[in-house]
């Protein structure tokens, strides 16, 4: 659909009542120097309105974070919304505090990939361009 | 591919609208795409927002928002910020700090990167606001880039525009100079809750009275109080629609024209002698500036008859 060479668009994005916002800015910060274009939709977002960001800003990636330990609850909640917009195809990464036995149950319903404490930012720039090229292969 | 996303627009669907402003900004659509777009029922008032990076554009707009849905006005906001030069990348985070219902169809928010050097708004803007307009929002926001002394490009794509300043920004000789103040429709000087706002108020309002033209309202407003939010729109209603009235058919006219003059040129430019040599030669030799080389050379063109039919080219 997009032209390869137009960067990127992923919304950065922490819902529920979390508060912890230092890691997610990092991850703003890191994508940006690698090029793409992040759309920061901050704190306290709830479900509605992240879907309806990703809506309007016709986003290709969304990366929720969570330390809250609320993603069991919250993070289903968004993507049955983004089903509902006619949004599925956008890709979802999650990061925060995620214990592991979660991980594969977060990507049955569709969460691309989980990324934790420690990640370096350069293997979350290599997930998103492998997946993106591969999407418009 | 075009043609269902045209189709969904016109039965109001907002992912559609969404895709239409992806590809606006990419320079994706051409004049035909365009012709099909409905015209608005009623143009819209285009207000821009600029002033320095942490003036508190955002923050104004976010309380603007909530101002015109009282008044049960559809608003949309193209929101730009800075692409880096070096990586292409973007941080966009004006949307932050506009809260906004989901539930709410009449707010539209779109973030845009804007590459440096084009005078602190993204390209293709008059496209997307026409987008914009179609699907019925009534009001478009613009925020600039952070904008410095000299950035005035946003002035044609807007009705209106309104210069933020804030306390302790300079001395009285800041607001002589040339630039940002001249555009201004209206000037306001926010953060007014702090210190300092009274004395920047008088300077701005001293500098003013020296220049011709209009009076340009000067307003105290704080977006932390709620104070002349009000106010500020009031004085933004009652100001005329000034920017030229988009017309996609006469754009694709004028795409038509290009090509015609183009190919004219190109007919003439082969003959070896005539007219045409000769302004290029008195061009070349000095005897001729460049406009009236231009003026003379498009004076050669129009008499020939239309390549589209028998019509005698009008003026």
């Amino acid at each position: 659909m997009q032209a390869p060479s137009a960067p990127l668009r992923i919304v950065l994005a922490k819902i529920g009542l979390d508060g912890h916002d230092r890691g997610v800015k990092v991850v703003a910060r890191g994508l940006r120097d690698a090029g793409f274009h992040v759309i920061y939709a901050g704190l306290w977002q709830t479900p509605e309105a992240v879907v309806r960001t990703i809506a309007d800003e016709d986003a290709d990636w969304l990366g929720l974070s969570l330390l809250s330990g609320a993603h069991m609850t919250l993070i289903p909640r968004v993507m049955q919304l983004l089903r509902d917009a006619g949004l599925g195809h956008v890709g979802v990464l999650v990061g925060g505090i995620v214990p592991e036995a979660d991980i594969p149950r977060l990507q049955e319903m569709g969460v691309a990939r989980v990324f934790g404490p420690g990640t370096p930012i350069q293997g979350i720039v290599e997930f998103l361009r492998e997946r993106s090229e591969a999407a418009h292969a | 591919m075009l043609e269902p996303l045209l189709d969904r627009f016109r039965k109001h669907d907002r992912n559609a609208l969404a895709r239409l402003l992806s590809m606006a900004a990419r320079g994706e659509i051409g004049s035909e795409a365009l012709a099909q777009i409905p015209a608005a029922a009623k143009p819209a008032r285009v207000v821009a927002i600029t002033g320095s990076g942490g003036v508190g554009k955002s923050t104004l707009i976010g309380k603007l928002i909530e101002h015109l849905r009282a008044l049960k006005e559809k608003v949309a906001v193209l929101a730009c910020d800075p692409q880096s030069p070096l990586s292409g990348g973007a941080l966009l985070g004006d949307r932050f700090r506009m809260p906004s219902r989901p539930d709410d169809d009449g707010v539209f928010i779109r973030s845009l990167a804007t590459p440096g050097g084009q005078g602190a708004v993204a390209e293709h803007l008059d496209l997307m606001i026409r987008l914009l307009e179609a699907f019925g929002f009534g009001v478009v926001l613009i925020e600039t880039v952070g904008a410095g002394q000299g950035d005035t490009a946003v002035r044609p794509l807007a009705d209106v525009v309104v210069l933020l300043l804030q306390p302790e920004t300079g001395d009285d000789l800041q607001w002589e100079k040339a630039g940002l103040l001249e555009v201004a429709d209206i000037v306001v000087i926010h953060k007014a809750d702090l210190p300092g706002a009274d004395a920047a108020e008088a300077q701005v309002k001293a500098s003013l009275a020296l220049s011709h033209g209009p009076a340009v309202p000067v307003l105290r407003v704080s977006s932390k109080s709620g104070d002349a939010v009000a106010a500020l729109w009031e004085a933004t209603r009652t100001l005329p629609l000034r920017r030229p009235r988009f017309n996609p058919e006469a754009r694709g006219l004028l795409d038509l024209l290009r090509d015609a003059v183009a190919s004219r040129f190109c007919k003439l430019e082969q003959s070896a002698n005539g007219p045409f040599q000769e302004i290029v030669r008195e061009w070349r030799g000095g005897s001729l500036t460049p406009e009236q080389a231009a003026d003379k050379l498009l004076q050669l063109i129009s008499p020939e008859r239309s390549e589209h039919g028998d019509v005698e080219a009008d003026r």
